[in-house]
């Protein structure tokens, strides 16, 4: 991949957002421009046109282009996502009620934490990592927001997904889908580092 | 689209068929994902329901309707009674039970009360 | 005459007034006003929960009260308001109008619907009631995902209530809706084609197809839940984990088309009205609303994108298509104003806030609608900002623009004007106060359906709060206006607005067959405004023959 996953996301949503703040523009115009416009009280009488089939069918013909369009951009964003090769870096993730595990196949590396003690791992910048995501309990949510990305953890199915981690530094991490008492607590952190940094965290937690 | 009471079933049919061709859609792209089934559960009875308006168009003119129906309510709290007895206990699914057949009985009766027309002084309690 | 059934009880011993008259009548008015004063009932108390929710979250920590509790509190606040508010509110001004529209004398089967509005009642008494159990209340999101809602993982009578009680809420609501149906498509009155029915009453068809077509599967989804939870086995692994998910969804998608679709077609009918023309675009409405609500069945998936587990390129093609039908819509309802004479009563204003407030929630719909973004926002701060612009901003707005135009000829009394527009703006304020900052707190990064966040989040977190005191504020004051205008009554006659259709041409409150003295002539989805229009061009002929 040579976009990480936060830009792409950055580049799709500033076009939603680009359209969908056009849209709000001109709708609001229409409504600011006929409210004060055909306001009563001007003694005019109102008009008895209650059909123009064309400019229906116009406005139909254009919000299905611009959707059209929209969907396009969508789909290649997600073709890029959800269909990554694999990579060398590969964490298996599993949640639970109420905190995370961290495991790297194949380095001998574990981290675990819960609420009381927030675990860290850590990822190489730049380069793609591969996440395998499943859950110990219940359905949970693994949410980068730094990132932009989020999978479910759901008990008895792996999910798998590619990151790739751009600035080097720290994230944070976070539960997103209600999973009982201590949901608002389950939370892991990230650290983004480069690629001697990391052997080097390799090498002291295993 | 309709003429009076036969019609009507224009838009429901239309309707039954935008979602079978939407189920029908979800069925090819998913692969067969089971899912695609459920559009079924509209498409079917409202298909069924236009052909019955049809077949049966609603009778029109006058018709009785008693002011007040109790039955209904004790049939409703009955199997509200019973639904909250599955958890709460079989005596609970039992009593439910009880006065909601209770209230189908009376609300039978009464309906045939009421389709014996007005003529009759109906003795109610 | 009024066509349909024509009604004329036996020879009444007791007559229907009393609290036996209030509670077992068949009436479909008195029925719909039952529902409305539950629904209402529900509204207030499910409020109340946000209220409580807002106090915690005004500030970083836990203040008030513990994780377990607020779980209880936003799990009912959203199960109360949409399975025991909006939707039946929804449906209620449906039960009382759509027969009134149609010139029908009463609903298809009024018993069924009397059914309906107790087993619904039953159902949120039971929902509620778990509060009162040890663990207390239903305590896992409105939809209660597995494996989460079952029984080891929460326990307690008080969540088996809870399944229960919606069950039958739902259930009452699908009977409701089908009463509805029947009534559309078998009680229209002579010369009451599909194609002269008012567009709320196309609104209303179109809802009761979503309820008839989904709400079914939500009841059988309970049943199995509460078999899940009791015996096992039904839905086994993650296989049953995401075919609950599709089970729920199926249903908890179009659920929110019902609690929009019959406030669109009374804000419809307002801004008619109020811009005293008739409605613009109605074919292409019809057309819209057909290809809007069967599309809302297609798209439930968007719900899942996250679990990586459903087809997203179809949902997300799906969602976004919705755009089209409703900006259709979007484009009636601005021409039916463009070129009209328009009158700013409470009605008009709620309206105007309707169609503004929802274009927000809507178009951010749009952005859930694409995967990758809604990669990000799925479960955060922003969806919640979301579904209450949709929700409150938008249906709620519509709802009171539907009480405010339609309270005279349920009551026979007017509100008061001033009341109502300050109500008005109190709400705008509040509404916006409140949710406009939660889309900046999601995106941020604060997920949804916590008591407690990151400190960073407290100052937009406290803004919101404070906004939430607003919305209470506005709210007191429509009940407040309710309450006064019916005690000390404005006389409201039949047609205090000049509206258009046929429930304006019979008494304020109707009589209990509706229209005691007949129906004018039906030519169009205006009766009314056609019988103006033509005795207008009668005596503009009648003064050229004169002055001629």
């Amino acid at each position: 991949m040579d976009t990480g996953t936060r830009q792409d996301f950055s580049h799709l949503f500033s076009l939603y957002l680009a359209i969908g703040i056009g849209v709000a523009i001109i709708v609001f115009g229409a409504v600011g421009f006929a409210i004060w416009r055909y306001r009563a009280g001007t003694g005019r009488r109102p008009s008895r046109v209650a059909e123009k089939n064309k400019l229906e069918a116009g406005v139909a013909v254009a919000i299905t282009l611009i959707v059209a369009f929209l969907v396009f951009r969508t789909f290649t964003v997600e073709a890029r996502e959800d269909n990554a090769p694999k990579e060398a870096t590969t964490i298996d993730v599993t949640a639970f009620q109420w905190g995370w595990r961290f495991v790297y196949p194949g380095q001998g590396v574990e981290v675990v934490g819960d609420s009381n003690h927030e675990p860290t791992f850590a990822v190489p910048g730049d380069e793609p990592v591969h996440f395998k995501l499943t859950s110990a309990d219940v359905i949970h949510s693994f949410w980068i927001p730094g990132e932009r990305f989020k999978r479910a953890a759901i008990p008895g199915r792996t999910n798998e997904f590619d990151l790739d981690f751009e600035s080097e530094g720290s994230e944070e991490g976070l539960c997103t889908e209600f999973c009982g008492l201590r949901h608002s607590d389950m939370r892991f952190n990230v650290w983004v580092l480069s690629k001697a940094s990391y052997r080097r965290w390799l090498a002291a937690h295993s | 689209m309709s003429h009076g009471a036969k019609g009507g079933g224009g838009p429901l049919l239309a309707w039954a068929c935008l979602l079978l061709a939407l189920g029908a859609m979800l069925a090819i792209w998913s692969e067969g994902s089971a899912s695609s089934l459920l559009f079924l559960v509209g498409a079917i009875p409202l298909t069924a329901l236009s052909a019955w308006n049809r077949a049966r168009p609603a009778p029109g003119g006058p018709r009785l309707l008693a002011r007040v129906s109790v039955p209904v309510v004790a049939a409703a709290i009955g199997v509200a009674l019973a639904a909250v007895g599955l958890t709460g206990g079989l005596w609970l699914v039992l009593i439910g039970g009880e006065v909601a057949l209770f209230g189908a009985v009376w609300l039978a009766r009464e309906v045939a009360l009421e389709r014996r027309g007005p003529r009759r002084r109906e003795v109610r309690r | 005459m009024a066509g349909g059934a024509q009604l004329v009880a036996p020879a009444p011993r007791a007559p229907a007034g009393g609290a036996l008259g209030w509670l077992a009548a068949t009436d479909h008015k008195r029925t719909a006003a039952k529902v409305a004063i539950a629904s209402t009932f529900f509204f207030l108390l499910s409020g109340l929960l946000a209220l409580l929710m807002r106090s915690e979250l005004a500030q970083p920590g836990l203040q008030f009260v513990s994780d377990h509790t607020y779980n209880q509190l936003f799990t009912m606040h959203g199960s109360g308001m949409i399975y025991l508010f909006l939707t039946p509110a929804a449906l209620a001004l449906g039960l009382y109008f759509v027969p009134l529209q149609i010139g029908a004398a009463q609903i298809a089967a009024p018993r069924l619907a009397l059914f309906a509005f107790w087993i619904y009642l039953c159902g949120g008494i039971s929902m509620y009631s778990g509060f009162l159990t040890d663990n207390g209340a239903g305590s896992d999101t409105w939809g209660g995902t597995l494996p989460l809602a079952s029984s080891t993982h929460t326990p307690g009578v008080g969540m088996d209530l809870w399944v229960i009680g919606v069950g039958l809420a739902v259930l009452g609501s699908l009977l409701i809706g089908v009463t509805i149906l029947l009534t559309i498509v078998r009680l229209r009155a002579p010369g009451m084609t599909m194609m002269r029915m008012p567009v709320f009453c196309w609104t209303m068809l179109a809802t009761s197809f979503m309820i008839v077509a989904s709400f079914p599967v939500m009841v059988v989804a309970m049943a199995l839940l509460l078999a899940e939870r009791h015996i096992g086995g039904v839905f086994d692994g993650a296989t049953g984990s995401i075919a609950y998910q599709h089970l729920f969804w199926f249903f908890g998608h179009p659920v929110v088309y019902v609690m929009f679709f019959p406030f669109v077609g009374a804000v419809a009918e307002v801004v008619s009205t109020f811009s005293r023309k008739r409605f613009f675009g109605y074919r292409a409405l019809i057309v819209s609303l057909l290809v809007f609500s069967s599309l809302s069945m297609a798209v439930w998936g968007h719900h899942m994108f996250i679990l990586g587990a459903v087809q997203n390129q179809y949902y997300s093609l799906t969602s976004q298509l919705l755009a089209v039908p409703a900006g259709i819509e979007y484009l009636d309802l601005i021409a039916t104003m463009i070129g009209g004479a328009i009158v700013f009563r409470t009605p008009m204003l709620f309206a105007v806030g309707f169609i503004l407030q929802f274009l927000i929630g809507g178009l951010t719909g749009i952005i859930m609608a694409s995967p990758p973004l809604d990669y990000h926002v799925n479960g955060s701060y922003f969806i919640v900002a979301h579904f209450h612009y949709t929700l409150l901003a938008g249906s709620l707005f519509g709802l009171l623009a539907g009480v405010h135009y339609w309270f005279p000829k349920m009551t026979g009394a007017m509100l008061r004007e001033r009341l109502g527009k300050l109500s008005f703006w109190t709400l705008v304020v509040g509404a916006n106060v409140t949710f406009f900052p939660m889309f900046f707190l999601g995106f941020e990064g604060m997920p949804r359906r916590v008591p407690d966040y990151a400190p960073r989040f407290g100052d937009l977190n406290l803004l919101s709060s404070i906004g939430a005191g607003f919305i209470a504020l506005g709210i007191l004051m429509v009940l407040a206006n309710v309450f006064v205008s019916l005690r000390r009554r404005e006389p409201a006659g039949d047609d205090p607005w000049g509206a258009q259709t046929l429930e304006w041409a019979t008494t304020s409150p109707p009589p209990r067959h509706n229209f005691g003295a007949g129906l004018p002539a039906i030519g169009s989805y205006a009766p009314l405004l056609d019988r103006r229009e033509a005795e207008e061009e009668e005596r503009e002929q009648r003064g050229v023959e004169v002055s001629a």
